[in-house]
């Protein structure tokens, strides 16, 4: 039991995911064979013993409902508390569309913020896969004094574009922050927050009233020298999706055991939505080598340094390799994948070949019949 | 409130003949098919039967089975009104409370749970079949044929029908004789141990035959003869498809093997009946660049780097390289470690197989050869032999036979 909520982010699609995220915002995108990107930092709040937490949507977000549900797999159909999502209600925002900025999307939900019980609050994206133990962060959050503990990490991602970076002065607070540089340097930010309510309230409130929407510019940076900002650093695996290539090598690391390990500790499961799938049945002549296979499958054809989702059928004859098949794909018999990413319901027809390249995997859109 | 339809489910028993297996659990909780335990079975048709109030009698072992049941949620029986209850028995004023002398007295003991609904029928479930069944349209050719009690029955072989017991009834299905494991069976309608009672009819029943101090309280033993005698209607309720009782060790082997064969058993695949299960928190199951796996059922949380044939892995089961393993039902946690063989074997929860050692054998000539089984929790040592139809409870030192 500690006092912090769970804030996350989840109201962007991220563009270069292209056919990916089409149907979704970027926080229900499958990866790593039975989750959504959502379940990771969901998981991560519960695990630290945080009982309430908020979801900020704006625009496609029923998958997103659909898998979150009660909150029940998360534990989180409580009584008081637990599961909030949060569309934007009375929102009066300028941007039309999304969200321009984080600091908007809160102003939306500023009576829910209001609200909260707890004197501290935890703020993230919910589509970054990284198992982190916010336990940890939160009680150096507490030793250190800090107005704002910042989590970051020495893993980069394949774009800095898209990404922030601090650098650290001697008594260990930030003292710099860039904005997607064209070169990355110092820690990578996961842009991922703790702070106490009040604070949060307070900018919450100056943003509202001087139009910012972006916490990093607007806020962090003209404050660098005036706030106390300690960063975390968290040394293990971080998967931030930043594209369809970039999607695709993310979820290959997974077939490194040290990145399953970490990933998956088992001290810090990551939960998802049960779906009571029966085991995988692999047929007298199948082939399974270096490869994630969640329940649910059948397969009896070949399949090999791939990641298969629940419910994929591989049938006689067919191969399957490096590609990633999400739930629901049928391989008929005798077709072949190689580098191909296939979205949900994906059907390939008997005897077809589809072959992408390493450096370009080939999407396949959510329900297409090949 | 009131429900139509009230399920008791019986899941007292020790499932001594299980041994091994069920000297920490009640037969009920004995995992099964990979992602199952027995009882989610049976439960899972409670609920794909619109049944929605299940009574569970436990008093055997229950703390696995209570705490796997929780609220009821994985089988959506966690209700307000209605539900999974766990009813062991208990004490009432003035009387010393006894255990549940036989079936029908455990459910007696739970006139007041029954009379709290107030149900028109009570189904009455065995904890021990592996099946898939709408008792919903059983229930409807009870009320149809204003029977007092409609049994589920099913056509054995005349060779089987001396192992069940067996329903003599006319060509209109109704009963006119019960035999108990008949010498000389005069039909081969066998009782499933799945029944539907008239729940005012029944009540008396339960009555009467508790003032009975020479009854052993048994509904195949007393009270089904007893409505017969009485007169009662009693209806055969024909059932077809996959039904097996996983009460002894060989029965629980074949019955995981079926389910390698989803054309001719239960289809665990098909989402028109789905069985629902507790689901522990598992990642997706690995296999390494060794692994050869045929045939087989392989569950989240396992990784395979070994070969694994004609076998049941349950999650979290580890297949190190070079380790061989057929014929084989490899329970939660359980580890085979490098160059280990198990051969025709029930390896039950966490168990270790380490390197080089061997457990049980393929079927040979010898009258003494069955199924080897390793005790929840056992470690067999390194290059250790667990022969055939060996019953392992206690660690095998590295080297030695037993």
């Amino acid at each position: 039991m500690n006092d912090l909520h769970g804030i996350l982010f989840a109201y962007r699609s991220n563009t270069n995911l292209g056919e990916l995220t089409r149907p979704r915002n970027t926080c229900s995108l499958p990866f790593g064979g039975r989750y959504r990107l959502v379940d990771f930092m969901l998981s991560n709040y519960i695990n630290a013993g945080i009982t309430d937490v908020g979801i900020i949507v704006h625009e496609s977000y029923q998958s997103l409902l659909d898998h979150l549900g009660s909150g029940k797999d998360w534990e989180l159909s409580r009584k008081h508390g637990g599961l909030r999502i949060l569309p934007p209600f009375g929102y009066e925002g300028k941007g039309g569309g999304e969200y321009r900025g984080n600091m908007e999307a809160l102003s939306g939900v500023y009576s829910y913020l209001q609200n909260i019980r707890q004197e501290y609050v935890i703020l993230g994206w919910g589509d970054v896969a990284v198992n982190l133990p916010v336990s940890e962060i939160y009680q150096q959050h507490l030793d250190t004094g800090a107005d704002i503990t910042m989590v970051c990490t020495t893993h980069y991602c394949s774009t800095p574009g898209n990404c922030e970076y601090v650098t650290i002065s001697d008594n260990g607070q930030v003292n710099d922050l860039s904005i997607h540089p064209a070169t990355a340097s110092g820690l990578e930010s996961l842009e991922l927050y703790i702070m106490s309510k009040q604070l949060l309230l307070d900018i919450v409130e100056y943003c509202t009233t001087h139009n910012i929407y972006n916490f990093s510019r607007g806020v962090l940076q003209p404050r660098l020298h005036t706030m106390k900002i300690i960063p975390y650093i968290h040394k293990g695996y971080v998967a931030r999706f930043p594209s369809v290539s970039g999607y695709f090598n993310d979820s290959m690391d997974l077939l490194d055991e040290k990145v399953r390990d970490d990933l998956f500790n088992p001290d810090r499961p990551i939960r998802t939505k049960d779906q009571s799938n029966p085991s995988t049945y692999y047929g007298p002549n199948s082939v399974s080598k270096n490869s994630l296979v969640a329940d649910g499958c059948f397969i009896e054809g070949e399949v090999e340094n791939s990641i298969l989702s629940r419910g994929v059928i591989v049938e006689k004859g067919a191969k399957v390799s490096n590609s990633v098949l999400m739930q629901g794909t049928v391989i008929k018999a005798g077709a072949s994948l190689s580098y191909v990413i296939a979205d949900k319901n994906v059907k390939v027809n008997e005897g077809r070949m589809l072959m992408g390249h390493s450096t370009y995997p080939l999407a396949i859109a959510k329900n297409s019949i090949v | 409130m009131k429900k139509e339809v009230v399920a008791m489910l019986l899941a007292g028993g020790q499932g001594s003949r299980l041994y091994a297996l069920t000297s920490h659990v009640a037969k009920p909780a004995v995992p099964f098919g990979g992602k199952y335990r027995i009882i989610d079975f049976p439960l899972s048709n409670c609920v794909n039967s619109g049944i929605d109030t299940v009574g569970v009698l436990t008093q055997y072992r229950p703390l696995e089975l209570n705490s796997y049941l929780g609220n009821g949620q994985p089988w959506d029986l966690d209700r307000s009104d209605g539900g999974v209850h766990i009813l062991p028995p208990y004490q009432r004023e003035g009387d010393q409370g006894t255990w549940y002398k036989g079936t029908a007295n455990a459910i007696y003991q739970n006139i007041g749970f029954l009379d709290l609904y107030d149900p028109e029928y009570v189904v009455v479930l065995s904890g021990d079949h592996i099946y898939k069944m709408d008792y919903s349209d059983m229930v409807a050719q009870h009320k149809k044929t204003e029977a007092a009690c409609t049994i589920s029955v099913l056509e054995v072989t005349l060779e089987e029908a001396k192992r069940f017991g067996i329903m003599n009834a006319n060509p209109d299905g109704q009963v006119y004789e019960f035999e108990e494991k008949p010498q000389h069976p005069k039909s081969t309608l066998a009782s499933m141990g799945i029944y539907v009672f008239t729940w005012q009819k029944l009540r008396q029943y339960l009555i009467d035959d508790e003032a009975d101090p020479n009854s052993s309280n048994d509904f195949g033993k007393n009270i089904i003869p007893n409505m017969l005698n009485a007169g009662e209607k009693l209806m055969t309720y024909r059932f077809s498809g996959y039904w097996k009782d996983v009460g002894t060790i060989d029965s629980l082997w074949d019955a995981n093997m079926d389910m390698l064969a989803p054309n001719s058993s239960i289809d665990l695949y098909s989402t028109e009946w789905p069985i629902y299960a507790r689901t522990p928190i598992k990642p997706p199951h690995v296999t390494g660049p060794n692994a050869h796996i045929s045939h087989s059922l392989v569950t989240g949380g396992c990784k395979v780097n070994g070969k694994v044939e004609n076998s049941v892995l349950f999650h979290s089961v580890v297949v190190e390289e070079g380790a061989e393993v057929e014929y084989s039902i490899l329970m939660p946690g359980t580890v085979v470690k490098a160059g280990a063989k198990v051969s025709y074997a029930i390896v039950a929860e966490d168990a270790v197989v380490e390197a080089g050692a061997t457990v049980g054998a393929p079927p040979s000539d010898d009258p003494k050869w069955g199924i080897a089984v390793v005790a929840g929790g056992v470690t067999v040592g390194e290059k250790a032999t667990v022969s055939p139809s060996a019953m392992v409870r206690e660690d095998v030192k590295g080297g030695e036979q037993a």
